[in-house]
């Protein structure tokens, strides 16, 4: 009885002192991003975590006053890796959708950019209906909301997908597709690098509320309710306090919020 | 050029050290798989070679299942699956509970399982290239089934396994490739941030594609080592 009775206390201690360890961390968020999307959020030579969703996260943990912690992940694992628990909150430029909802929580939109279309220089295609790209050669990188699109709106596209941006734009340049989609960010960046020289934007397309959502949200765990409402609180913030602007101004020439 | 050798360069300026790092990454992860992959491997063979039908029905079906899942999903259930099970698990005790599998652990334990599911078939046909009448001699002279196995059959189990066992290690040094998913910096995934942020795919990839060589390289000059080494009873017949 006296064991038992020892072991009652031990595991109540041990569970007091993961309690009190949780109080303490209240304030300790995992914040887990790409490392490589340039220019949202990418690792530099140095090691240092850069781009506007960078930004963003330090922002609103100054706002939230919490101590942040970097983690980065590559992208087909991310989800997966919030569910597991290796950190509280996915920003990487993830586009709240259906899909990704049955599985994770989102808080507000922090920024949502309209999809394009890039082409070589020399393109013949007039326009970026579905009727101007019926049976050419699309490209886009895999599990992203543009591949979707392009699944949806352009189905007489010849779609091939990539596992990351820099293939298609590889085969954009040396002609082995006729236009690849992605965000127009993402292109114009690109189009402004000498390897970008190859191509121009051939139009921005209307974003579908369907497929491409309500833009880039914040990724929680399902059932948190009180980090999101802390997050959502923060961006509103933000917003607000010109801070976002500001942030804004780094990066693009363009407001990125939308509307 | 001036420019490349900036971009190579090991400091804040170049993706050397982070490249050198993966690379370290990819052989550490490699190196520290293989003995668990080959002894898993090793007793999984004894098993499916026992007259025990319930062992060898065990290790039949270990088998059929680390060959027929794909890595990437192996890899995707022990880092994430079991994690997650844990997790669940801990929450039965206390409030969001924070475990964590290490990555580089997740690693080692999916590639070596794969490595051992393989590893076992290489082992079991070269066990059954070894006549009974080695086992006899062994017995008749007085040895232990201990000695026997340690002194009489590993020896030329290692010969007889060493090729099927050197494509496995090759393969296994370009299946740490996956690990970048579950978060680990190795050499294709260091390679392939530098690729994406310098917009240097071409450069960056075939460096990766050199360093893989390079391993490649090493490692038959290491196994040619060990050839002849488990060969060296050969030569004086």
């Amino acid at each position: 009885m006296s064991r038992m009775k020892w072991m009652a206390a031990a595991v109540t201690a041990l569970a007091l002192t993961v309690g009190a360890a949780q109080a303490q961390e209240m304030r300790k968020i995992k914040i887990g991003t790409e490392g490589a999307y340039p220019p949202f959020n990418n690792l530099e030579a140095d090691g240092s975590l850069v781009g506007f969703d960078v930004d963003i996260a330090k922002a609103l943990c100054a706002e939230m006053k919490a101590d942040c912690e970097f983690v980065t992940q590559d992208w087909d694992g991310i989800i997966p890796a919030l569910l597991a628990g290796k950190f509280d909150a996915i920003i990487a430029s993830m586009s709240i959708t259906d899909e990704r909802k049955k599985v994770i929580d989102f808080t507000n939109k922090y920024y949502n950019t309209p999809p394009a279309i890039a082409v070589p220089n020399d393109s013949k295609l007039g326009g970026v209906m579905a009727s101007d790209l019926s049976d050419i050669r699309l490209g886009a990188q895999s599990s992203t909301t543009h591949s979707n699109y392009a699944e949806e709106k352009f189905p007489d596209a010849d779609l091939t997908l990539y596992p990351t941006p820099d293939e298609y734009k590889m085969d954009l340049a040396n002609g082995r597709i006729d236009a690849a989609i992605d965000d127009v960010v993402v292109l114009s960046e690109w189009l402004d690098t000498d390897d970008g020289a190859c191509c121009r934007i051939l139009g921005t397309l209307t974003p579908d509320m369907k497929i491409n959502g309500e833009g880039a949200g914040i990724g929680i765990r399902q059932g948190e309710d009180e980090l999101k409402a802390m997050f959502n609180k923060a961006i509103d913030a933000i917003r607000a306090n010109g801070t976002y602007d500001e942030i804004n101004k780094k990066y693009f020439a363009f407001d990125v919020f939308g509307s | 050029m001036d420019q490349v050798w900036t971009l190579v360069s090991f400091g804040d300026e170049g993706w050397g050290d982070e490249i050198a790092r993966g690379t370290l990454l990819t052989v550490a992860l490699a190196l520290s798989t293989l003995p668990f992959g080959l002894l898993l491997g090793f007793f999984v063979a004894l098993a499916k070679d026992s007259n025990e039908p319930s062992l060898k029905r065990a290790a039949e079906i270990f088998t059929t299942i680390f060959r027929g899942l794909p890595e990437l999903l192996t890899l995707f259930i022990v880092f994430f699956g079991v994690q997650i099970l844990l997790r669940q698990f801990a929450e039965l005790f206390v409030e969001n509970p924070t475990i964590e599998i290490n990555s580089f652990f997740a690693g080692m334990v999916a590639l070596g399982l794969v490595f051992s599911a393989y590893a076992s078939e290489a082992f079991l046909s070269a066990f059954k290239g070894i006549p009974s009448g080695q086992y006899e001699g062994g017995f008749a002279v007085g040895l232990t089934r201990f000695q026997t196995m340690r002194l009489i059959i590993l020896p030329q189990l290692i010969r007889l396994a060493l090729p099927a066992l050197s494509n496995l290690w090759l393969i296994l040094l370009k299946d740490t490739a996956l690990v970048s998913v579950i978060g680990l910096a190795d050499i294709l995934r260091q390679s392939g941030i530098a690729a994406r942020v310098t917009k240097e795919a071409f450069l960056f990839f075939g460096i990766a594609c050199l360093i893989y060589l390079v391993l490649a390289i090493l490692s038959s000059i290491v196994l040619g080592g060990i050839e002849r080494w488990a060969k060296r009873g050969e030569a004086a017949r």
